[in-house]
């Protein structure tokens, strides 16, 4: 191994430790600092129960919608030619672009308690934001890229022609989609919901605007770390955090099981 | 069973693929459509096959009108260029889909499945390969595989693109005459649709020569090679008009 080689090693290996290693490890040892006793009463804490019960909860609603949309837009990108086809693909993406902050903000301007729609439904009872329905809303805006982005390379490269042959051979739209495009698709769909379920339970920005902050209500656990870590209580707020890792550190752990099994899937991101 | 195609035509955006194209098949008859890419062959079949809607004409099969008849209930059997078999599904599974797929009131049982597709692989003799998957297969088996597949719904009229022109040159030659020999097995009306001359002799009863969307000549090899209709065939099938 040569100097320059063993130099570029030790770059990369500090730049992890500087950026992903040091800040795990703070986040453990600040949370078991006082020990195992008050780290777990910290996390049965009722109001850190209630936002990591939050949290699952938002990503378990968003997941079959984002699993739904995301097949349903890169089935029509990949094989129908119809007009707006371009502009579907790019106004998927705009979650990628756009600050999350901003998303949240757009959302409050028009489904909240003064916006054209939140307005109208207001009268009717019907509240949008500042509960669980704005934290789903905004959670879908910011995840509903992942699916569709797995997903549609791979539709555009394979199964069209094994589509067409279940269709000759009698196959309704259901049979086709479960036995022949499912089968093909399913692990980049996977590795797809996986990235989004991982941004939902992650996201801050978005959701601490419509959330509304409201203890014990409307805190998912990236707002309840924050509240914690504002109210001195360290062992707290680090305590919730790390179950917002672990839950980071399983998906990870998932997908790259799956890029193990079926590289096709796990290379892109 | 006699097939016929009458005037079908077909646009793509301002461009006429083909013009009022017509066709039969008798029973039992091997028909190829043979012209350079571009001449609306592929196009033509699709059609046939219920993948792509013609603009006019008429498709009809023992004087029923099946037009506007949807794919899967033409019951027509069709081997893909690709072949287009199911990756994730092992060679007996592949030939079972189209009984497995059958309205629960027609579908055959397990058992009845499982006798059909033995007696499939027999027939394409493949005996010992129905548990492997297709990228387990070389290409010749892939196409047998296809071939099995289609005729596994007991189709109506079997359609054929270009099934040959993903094998190397030695097992063409071989399949082609295996081909022919299943067709005749079974009995089954078939249309193949090929840029190769040598295919289309060694295969079919009759060849309709495509050109631009138009059918140039329909008839027997023997007839093509010796009175060639117009200039293009004649050119198409490399035959000097001016020495006859």
């Amino acid at each position: 191994m040569s100097l320059r080689q063993r130099l570029l090693i030790g770059l990369a290996v500090l730049f992890a430790l500087i950026a992903i290693v040091a800040p795990v490890a703070a986040i453990l040892t600040r949370a078991f600092g006082d020990g195992l006793g008050a780290w777990w009463s910290a996390i049965v804490e009722p109001e850190t129960l209630h936002a990591i019960w939050l949290t699952v909860l938002t990503a378990l609603i968003v997941l079959p919608i984002n699993i739904v949309f995301g097949i349903a837009a890169a089935w029509a990108i990949a094989r129908f030619r119809f007009p707006g086809r371009r502009a579907l693909l790019i106004l998927i993406e705009i979650p990628f672009a756009v600050s999350p902050v901003i998303a949240g903000l757009c959302f409050l301007l028009i489904y909240g308690a003064y916006g054209p729609v939140g307005a109208p439904l207001m009268n009717e009872g019907i509240q949008l934001m500042f509960n669980l329905t704005g934290i789903v809303l905004v959670s879908l805006f910011v995840t509903c890229p992942f699916v569709m982005r797995e997903v549609l390379p791979v539709l555009q490269v394979t199964g069209e022609d094994e589509e067409k042959a279940a269709l000759t051979l009698g196959a309704n739209g259901w049979q086709i989609f479960r036995h022949v495009t499912l089968p093909n698709i399913l692990w980049a769909l996977v590795h797809g919901a996986i990235l989004a379920t991982a941004r939902a339970m992650g996201e801050f920005g978005a959701v601490s605007v419509v959330s509304g902050a409201v203890r014990g209500q409307t805190m998912t656990l990236p707002l309840q770390v924050e509240l914690l870590y504002n109210d001195y209580n360290t062992t707290g707020a680090f305590a919730a955090a790390t179950v917002l890792t672990a839950l980071a550190l399983v998906t990870l752990m998932l997908r790259s099981a799956i890029a193990a099994v079926h590289p096709e899937a796990g290379g892109r991101t | 069973m006699s097939f016929v195609v009458q005037d079908i035509a077909k646009t793509f955006g301002g461009q006429k693929v083909l013009e009022s194209v017509s066709l039969s098949v008798e029973k039992g008859e091997f028909v190829a459509l043979l012209g350079p890419s571009g001449s609306g062959k592929t196009t033509l079949l699709n059609i046939i096959a219920g993948l792509t809607q013609p603009d006019g004409g008429r498709l009809e099969i023992d004087g029923e009108d099946i037009t506007r008849l949807p794919s899967g209930a033409r019951r027509f059997g069709m081997v893909f260029q690709s072949y287009a078999l199911f990756r994730h599904m092992t060679v007996a599974d592949n030939i079972a889909f189209g009984l497995r797929v059958l309205p629960r009131a027609q579908r055959p049982g397990r058992a009845a499945r499982a006798e059909k597709v033995k007696a499939l692989l027999e027939l394409v003799e493949m005996p010992e390969l129905g548990n492997r998957y297709p990228a387990q297969l070389s290409g010749g088996q892939r196409q047998r595989v296809a071939m099995a597949r289609a005729l596994a719904i007991d189709p109506r009229l079997l359609l054929l693109d270009e099934p040959f022109s993903a094998l190397d040159a030695k097992v063409r030659q071989s399949l082609r005459s295996s081909v022919r020999s299943l067709q005749k097995k079974v009995g089954v009306s078939a249309i193949l649709v090929t840029h190769d001359q040598a295919e289309a002799w060694a295969l079919a009863d009759r060849v309709a020569v495509m050109n631009r969307g138009r059918i140039e000549q329909f008839d027997t090899p023997e007839m093509l090679r010796g009175a060639p209709a117009t200039s293009f065939v004649a050119d198409f099938l490399g035959i000097d008009m001016l020495e006859r």
